[in-house]
């Protein structure tokens, strides 16, 4: 599960700040925002460490941050300089006299005083900005950012995708997140990977997407660490609030028309001036990031899910109606209802989509009705017979293993059978091994491996 | 001397191991294709029945599943 393992590597912030070159964070901590933002998502003690050493304006000693924390709290305080460290925020450092010492990162040290302190320069003119003519609400935005958000989602769910709806920049992106990929008549469509974005929630969604997306940013002529620092300042602003788009430089110009294609930010025209940003950039960089879009169209919970695998989703949204059709069989539709079932071909249509069993449960659950909520455990809101049941039906697909390998049998003696099994565990590639039957089984993929090695040993004992 | 055989290892539990030898020995998908009985849940067969054998044992629980629902 390949998206899997993405969301493990740039789950946080901090882990995706863990993957980026040295020179881009380098540039990043020219940016305050960029530096508070850091600092904020340190531990609470790593927090203390840097503020107690933000004014010593030289190395200090590892024995000496290490005496700050009793010997109890030994494992916490290696925590924090861990944390510090791969963060890059100090330097591990050599000081007079052979000790070890760390170093804050000088840009870091100027720049989150900055931040804290205030000065430097503003990041948007906005105080000279007058009055909006046509202001918006939050509900507005919140209204925008989901109508954005939910027509890039609606693309991916499309058979027939018609690109009238997003722009090559937001298809590009899809495609190389591995979301989408061209089939044979050209056209973009919908990966595996996909399909299990689909089901993950909003913030989740964002996150990987703006991640996924910086990674394009350098092609595109535009700057890593200044786009970073652009959504980190954006992660400060206030929700309802115009800020100024005077002073900005074509590039970020270009970024921000990005931005407001996902929905991250509004302009009314890409001439006005001014922007606002949204509730899904404003939470794209914060601990807690749980975004909740308040709007009466998105209503949190809609399906109802009964113990005899019938399902009622209440909505009347394409996109919602086409994530649930994923694994079920629709009955009847109307306005504002569908009716479907959940059946063992309709939940296996969607395993072999690639979506996995834990992914459609939490979906279930995440979206679980409020009626289901009341009358079950807030945590399990679904009846266990279904969820059971689709997980039983995910394993049933699983009850072979198959690997492509290799047999080797009928040593001669006992002794080449354990030379060439011991062989085959230390390189990795050993499957199976029976004692009795002097039977080894290896990866397809060592055999030759394997073949040189045997041959090499036979030569040298005969 | 040592016997190398290429092919695929099989990992399943041991009533899906039984249900295999079985079909192996009625040769109910054309031929044998069992190489190799490794234990209770490890079996070695040849590469190119896999398809086969996927199919066959959809098919059974397609045959075996009751429908959860009227």
């Amino acid at each position: 599960m390949g998206i899997l393992q993405h969301f493990a590597e740039c789950k946080s912030l901090v882990d995706y700040l863990k993957t980026l070159s040295n020179h881009v964070v380098d540039d990043l901590f020219g940016y305050p925002a960029a530096c508070l933002a850091i600092f904020r998502e340190l531990p609470k003690l790593a927090q203390n460490y840097v503020l107690r050493i933000l004014y010593v304006e030289q190395a200090i000693p590892q024995a000496v941050i290490s005496t700050w924390v009793s010997k109890a709290h030994v494992k916490e305080h290696s925590e924090a300089a861990e944390a510090i460290s791969t963060l890059r925020v100090w330097k591990e450092v050599t000081m007079q006299g052979g000790l070890a010492g760390w170093m804050l990162d000088h840009k870091f040290r100027h720049n989150l005083k900055v931040a804290l302190l205030g000065g430097g320069k503003q990041w948007t003119k906005s105080t000279n900005l007058d009055q909006d003519s046509k202001p918006r609400t939050v509900k507005d935005l919140d209204l925008y950012a989901l109508e954005r958000w939910e027509a890039m989602l609606h693309f991916l769910t499309e058979k027939q995708q018609k690109s009238d709806t997003v722009s090559k920049d937001t298809i590009m992106t899809l495609t190389h997140a591995g979301l989408m990929e061209q089939d044979e008549n050209n056209a973009p469509s919908i990966t595996n990977e996909g399909f299990q974005f689909l089901l993950l929630d909003t913030a989740s969604q964002v996150w990987y997407f703006i991640v996924k997306y910086l990674e394009t940013v350098e092609q595109r002529g535009l700057s890593t660490a200044e786009c970073l620092a652009f959504l980190f300042s954006l992660s400060f602003a206030t929700l309802g609030r115009d800020y100024g788009t005077e002073g900005f430089e074509d590039n970020m110009q270009q970024f921000m028309q990005h931005l407001r294609e996902f929905g991250l930010i509004y302009q009314r025209t890409r001439k006005a001036g001014r922007f606002y940003p949204t509730r899904l950039a404003l939470n794209l960089a914060s601990r807690n990031n749980k975004i909740s879009l308040d709007t009466e169209k998105h209503k949190t919970g809609f399906i109802v899910v009964e113990t005899n695998y019938r399902l009622y989703a209440y909505t009347d949204s394409d996109l919602q109606l086409a994530l649930v059709g994923m694994f079920t069989d629709f009955l009847f539709r109307f306005p504002n209802l569908v009716v479907g079932v959940i059946t063992r071909d309709s939940i296996r249509q969607a395993l072999r989509s690639g979506i996995s069993a834990e992914q459609i449960i939490s979906f279930l659950k995440m979206h679980a009705h409020y009626e289901m909520i009341k009358t079950a455990h807030i945590n399990n809101p679904l009846p266990p017979t279904v969820v059971d049941q689709i997980r039983l039906w995910e394993m049933e697909r699983n009850r072979l293993t198959f690997t492509d390998s290799v047999l080797y049998n009928q040593f001669l003696s006992h002794r080449d059978y354990e030379v060439v099994r011991d062989y085959a565990q230390e390189t990795g590639v050993l499957l199976h091994g029976s004692d009795q039957k002097r039977t080894i089984v290896v990866k397809g993929s060592g055999h030759d491996d394997v073949k040189r090695f045997w041959k090499r040993h036979s030569k040298n004992s005969s | 001397m040592v016997n190398v055989t290429k092919g695929v290892l099989v990992e399943c539990d041991p009533a899906m191991k039984q249900f295999l030898l079985h079909l192996d020995e009625r040769e109910a998908l054309g031929r044998k294709f069992v190489l190799n009985d490794l234990d209770e849940t490890h079996l070695f067969v040849s590469a190119d029945i896999i398809k086969v054998l996927k199919e066959k044992i959809d098919e059974l629980l397609d045959k075996i599943s009751v429908p959860v629902h009227e």
